[in-house]
């Protein structure tokens, strides 16, 4: 046995030489994959069932209100009311598309294999937080273009009507957006804390649901400012607040609404970027703890 | 007790994410303690704190986790296989868990309506909160135990019917509240003790007939199922 009879063959493997593409493309790819990921788009029917149903309700709603509009000349809900209105929805769209983005990768045990790559472990989570948020612009900004569309054609004013029409469409994709950042932040950090998508689905909708009546209650307090302050509890609410005092007439178009914050704007903008930042940054501290496993 | 009802519990109870139920009653209660507290007028807080939170959150919430929970996450990793291979009829598998998640779905929940009840307003309306959550906790568990067999996807399901049909629906459309647990709570709770808190279109018979209808039938659904029931991997 001391000979050495092994003899190891050139069989004409070739490494690879071409050009390697670099984080920005792995970023990229991600982020597609995400984005459609959370349609279910290049996967079973079954995984279009629930997010093309959330498709479907807000585009039917946003149809209806074009047609009550064009027929009796009446705006029942501007833009941004649209995005309040459709709240439960964007909640339950973020309970089933979060789960779907990072819990599967979890149970599933992927991430190795992810992070095998020239891949930073910020990346991975940034590139699913981004296809999340821009998920529920689209969701958001798809029905709102429908309403403008069914606007701009009825107008009575021409150009002119169609421009002003623009105008109040653009602070309410801004709207939406604010909505799309908030949301799927704090779902994604949710998503990211169990591998089982039932679980994270429930939790998802648990923290969204269980805030509500809290501004509900803390409203009613004897106290003034407790009363302004009220709606920082939920992120609903803290949404609707950012938006009155950032956008103001802008969102509500001189009908009634906007919610009553006082001279406590600059507060909700403030705990708007704090709640955001500390969902991003626990997300990124959750994946080094995860890529550490 | 059965040996289904011991795996069951420990199922539930040997995970951490369990303590996740918790925060949900606890912000209940506190709730509820703080406005008393600071003597903010009970018609006021009663009906954010008891029907928008209570009944219409921590109930059906707590309820969904649980109740797709006992047989759903054994359906998920597979190992309902080795229930389903002992030679025990389909009946005693589904009841043994369905009283597991339906008595820790009405203790989770019943408990902090109870405490809200008498801060609110006496012991009389927490006594009606605690039989009224009860009887829904028995059907809204027996539904999503059902669901949980139905559906690949029972969570999300079950999502659909409270998030879109209890809340979105119920609040615009005034004729699916007949067919809605929450609605049917409200209802039994307000006839056991009439009070301005509660407050429902929904008459006490057909409440009272539907959650019954709804607790035996989806039952009987469960058992039906399990019977020739297939097992396959996740969903893609």
């Amino acid at each position: 046995m001391s000979d050495a009879t092994g003899v190891i063959h050139d069989i004409g493997y070739q490494r690879y030489t071409g050009p390697r593409l670099g984080r920005r493309q792995v970023f990229g790819a991600l982020y597609g994959h995400g984005l459609r990921t959370v349609f279910g788009l290049g996967r079973s029917a079954k995984a279009k069932i629930f997010p093309w149903l959330v498709v479907a309700v807000v585009t039917v709603v946003a149809a209806g209100l074009t047609a009550v509009r064009s027929q009796l000349g009446q705006v029942v809900l501007t833009y941004a009311q649209f995005a309040d209105a459709m709240s439960w929805l964007v909640i339950f769209f973020v309970a089933v598309a979060a789960p779907e983005l990072v819990s599967r990768d979890l149970r599933s045990g992927v991430l190795p294999l992810y992070f095998s790559r020239p891949l930073p472990r910020g990346d991975y989570a940034l590139a699913k937080l981004a296809a999340l948020m821009t998920a529920l612009w689209l969701l958001l900004g798809g029905p709102q273009l429908v309403m403008f569309l069914g606007a701009a054609f009825t107008t009575s004013r021409g150009m002119r009507g169609v421009w002003d029409e623009l105008l109040d469409l653009l602070p309410g994709l801004l709207y939406a957006g604010l909505w799309a950042v908030v949301f799927a932040s704090i779902g994604l950090l949710v998503a990211s804390l169990t591998g089982k998508r039932a679980f994270a689905a429930g939790g998802i909708v648990a923290v969204f649901l269980m805030t509500t009546p809290v501004v509900g209650v803390l409203s009613i307090m004897p106290s003034r400012t407790v009363n302004e302050l009220a709606f920082l509890a939920s992120p609903s609410s803290l949404v609707s607040g950012v938006g009155t005092w950032a956008l103001g007439d802008l969102l509500t178009q001189g009908q009634e609404g906007g919610i009553p914050i006082g001279g406590f704007g600059p507060v909700y903008a403030v705990v708007a970027v704090l709640l955001v930042a500390a969902c991003v940054s626990l997300l990124l501290l959750r994946y080094r703890k995860v890529a550490a496993r | 007790m059965s040996t289904v009802t011991w795996i069951t519990a420990r199922g539930l109870f040997g995970r951490s994410r369990f303590l996740m139920l918790l925060p949900l009653p606890l912000v209940l209660i506190g709730l509820a303690v703080l406005c008393r507290s600071l003597g903010v007028d009970p018609g006021q807080w009663g009906p954010p704190v008891l029907v928008g939170l209570g009944l219409a959150v921590v109930l059906p919430v707590v309820a969904l986790i649980v109740g797709t929970g006992v047989l759903g996450a054994e359906i998920d990793d597979g190992t309902v296989v080795h229930i389903l291979t002992k030679p025990l009829p389909r009946w005693q598998i589904v009841l043994p868990k369905l009283a597991v998640a339906a008595g820790v779905s009405a203790v989770t929940v019943a408990v902090p309506l109870y405490v809200a009840g008498v801060l609110a307003d006496s012991v009389r309306l927490g006594l009606a909160l605690v039989a009224a959550s009860v009887a829904g906790a028995l059907a809204y568990s027996a539904l999503f135990l059902a669901l949980s067999l139905v559906s690949r996807r029972p969570v999300l399901l079950g999502l659909v019917y409270v998030l879109i049909w209890e809340g979105l629906l119920g609040r615009f459309v005034d004729g699916t509240k007949v067919l809605s647990v929450q609605q049917w709570v409200i209802a039994l709770a307000d006839r056991i003790a009439p009070t301005a808190l509660l407050g429902t279109t929904v008459s006490v018979p057909v409440a009272a007939v539907l959650t019954a209808l709804v607790t035996v039938g989806f039952t009987a659904l469960a058992v039906d199922r399990l019977r020739s029931f297939s097992v396959a991997g996740e969903t893609s």
